[in-house]
């Protein structure tokens, strides 16, 4: 959490930089890197120029979080209760890939668990649309038993049925990307599946005329 | 275990159902009263979709996971004295302008990069579209330099061109063991072919309604 309030600060600063000041900066920061990164930042200079005078593309996603364009990104290590790491796997496995509440909340675009440190702790780390606290709240209106039957498995965990509390805990096992990266930033997940019917319909249509 | 969903007989069906609601039960046994509870209220969905699954996660090669066309790399790696200063000071300069890396690679969906223990560990998350080891492959034929620049940070790291560049990443990936993707039939080319698919609907409807 402290790299998102230190973050806007040093935006300020890098933005009056010129290109040429900051291909300076990067020189001075790699100065003492390993062979291979000094290596590596001189034959890659070139590539770097054009990044480094692009307007700033990194926004929030409000309380915390990075976001790009309407994707934003959400990424908490939370502390297993004993034996949640093994519940929590087994039904994962007995779900056999079935996230459809994720389909009914809509703002999606992926997520993974990753169970690590031995599995006392798990990464979570989802791609969604927005901001956070809505993001949140539209989980807790519209899947709040799904929510619990993965969350109660975590140290704390106050239940969706009580979402402020629930926000809160999220927020405070939850670390902003330092970069956050989206190919597509001005498609949310309800778009690009929608792009996705229109393309089938073209496709279709164009079968017809052309069949 | 996909199998079970495909079992021919209705009554055959049932009973796997029954049997997987069972382990559901079985499973929540010892969960916190927050967990049983919303089991209870979970299993009439959970009964009316055991027999209609989603296409199954699958592997996306070397390491990690796959649903449909789109897989997820997910690593962990211990940062080199100095290497959080370095990549966050590289990083920050960049503002969020990782493109130029990225789209060259042409496979990359999102990508995060996320410093956690007191700057001594970074976690390293993208989707991709395909198998891990043409994708690794991509990124040392297309941005070898760029890699290496954020790379260097790591602890360990003996250099994209060098030939253990792939076991050292391959060691530090965990496979995820839950994986969602809400498209995951659409590689990114795809998306971007849909775009303009869609623009060009757009443009043409608004013809034929002038």
């Amino acid at each position: 959490m402290a790299t998102q309030t230190a973050t806007p600060t040093a935006n300020i600063t890098q933005r009056d930089l010129t290109v040429e000041q900051k291909l300076q900066k990067l020189r001075d920061l790699y100065a003492d890197a390993p062979e291979l990164g000094k290596a590596a930042l001189k034959n890659g200079l070139s590539m770097l120029t054009k990044e480094l005078a692009a307007p700033s593309a990194a926004e929030t996603a409000g309380r915390i979080g990075a976001r790009q364009g309407k994707v934003s990104e959400l990424t908490v290590f939370l502390p297993f209760v004993p034996g949640g790491a093994k519940r929590l796997r087994g039904f994962l496995q007995l779900l056999e890939g079935n996230f459809r509440a994720a389909d009914a909340v809509g703002t999606v675009h992926d997520m993974r668990f990753v169970f690590v440190d031995n599995d006392t702790k798990l990464l979570f780390a989802t791609a969604y649309d927005g901001d956070f606290d809505p993001y949140i709240a539209d989980f807790a209106a519209k899947i709040p038993n799904a929510m619990d039957l993965w969350l109660c498995n975590f140290e704390g965990y106050p239940g969706m049925r009580n979402p402020s509390a629930a926000a809160d805990w999220i927020a405070a096992h939850q670390i902003a990307a330092e970069a956050w990266y989206v190919n597509s930033p001005k498609l949310t997940a309800a778009e690009t599946r929608k792009l996705e019917r229109v393309g089938t319909a073209v496709d279709e249509l164009l079968d017809k005329i052309g069949g | 275990m996909a199998t079970q969903a495909l079992t021919p007989t209705k009554e055959g069906n049932d009973q796997s159902v029954e049997a997987k609601i069972q382990q559901f039960r079985d499973l929540f046994a010892d969960a916190p009263e927050i967990g049983k509870k919303a089991l209870e209220n979970a299993l009439s969905v959970l009964k009316s979709q055991a027999s209609d699954l989603p296409p199954a996660v699958e592997s996306a090669g070397r390491v990690g996971a796959r649903l449909g066309k789109i897989s997820e790399l997910t690593i962990i790696v211990p940062l080199a004295p100095g290497g959080a200063r370095r990549l966050r000071g590289f990083l920050r300069l960049l503002r969020g302008n990782l493109s130029q890396g990225a789209n060259k690679v042409g496979t990359l969906h999102t990508m995060r990069f996320v410093f956690f223990d007191n700057d001594t560990r970074l976690l390293f998350a993208t989707a991709f579209d395909g198998d891990w080891d043409t994708y690794i492959d991509d990124f040392v034929a297309k941005i070898p330099d760029y890699l290496d620049i954020i790379d260097s940070a790591w602890d360990g790291w003996p250099g994209i061109r060098h030939p253990g560049a792939k076991d050292y990443l391959a060691k530090h990936q965990i496979t995820a063991e839950g994986w969602y993707v809400a498209y995951p039939d659409l590689t990114v080319a795809e998306i971007l072919r849909l775009q303009r698919v869609g623009k060009a609907v757009d443009e043409f409807l608004d013809k034929v309604s002038a």
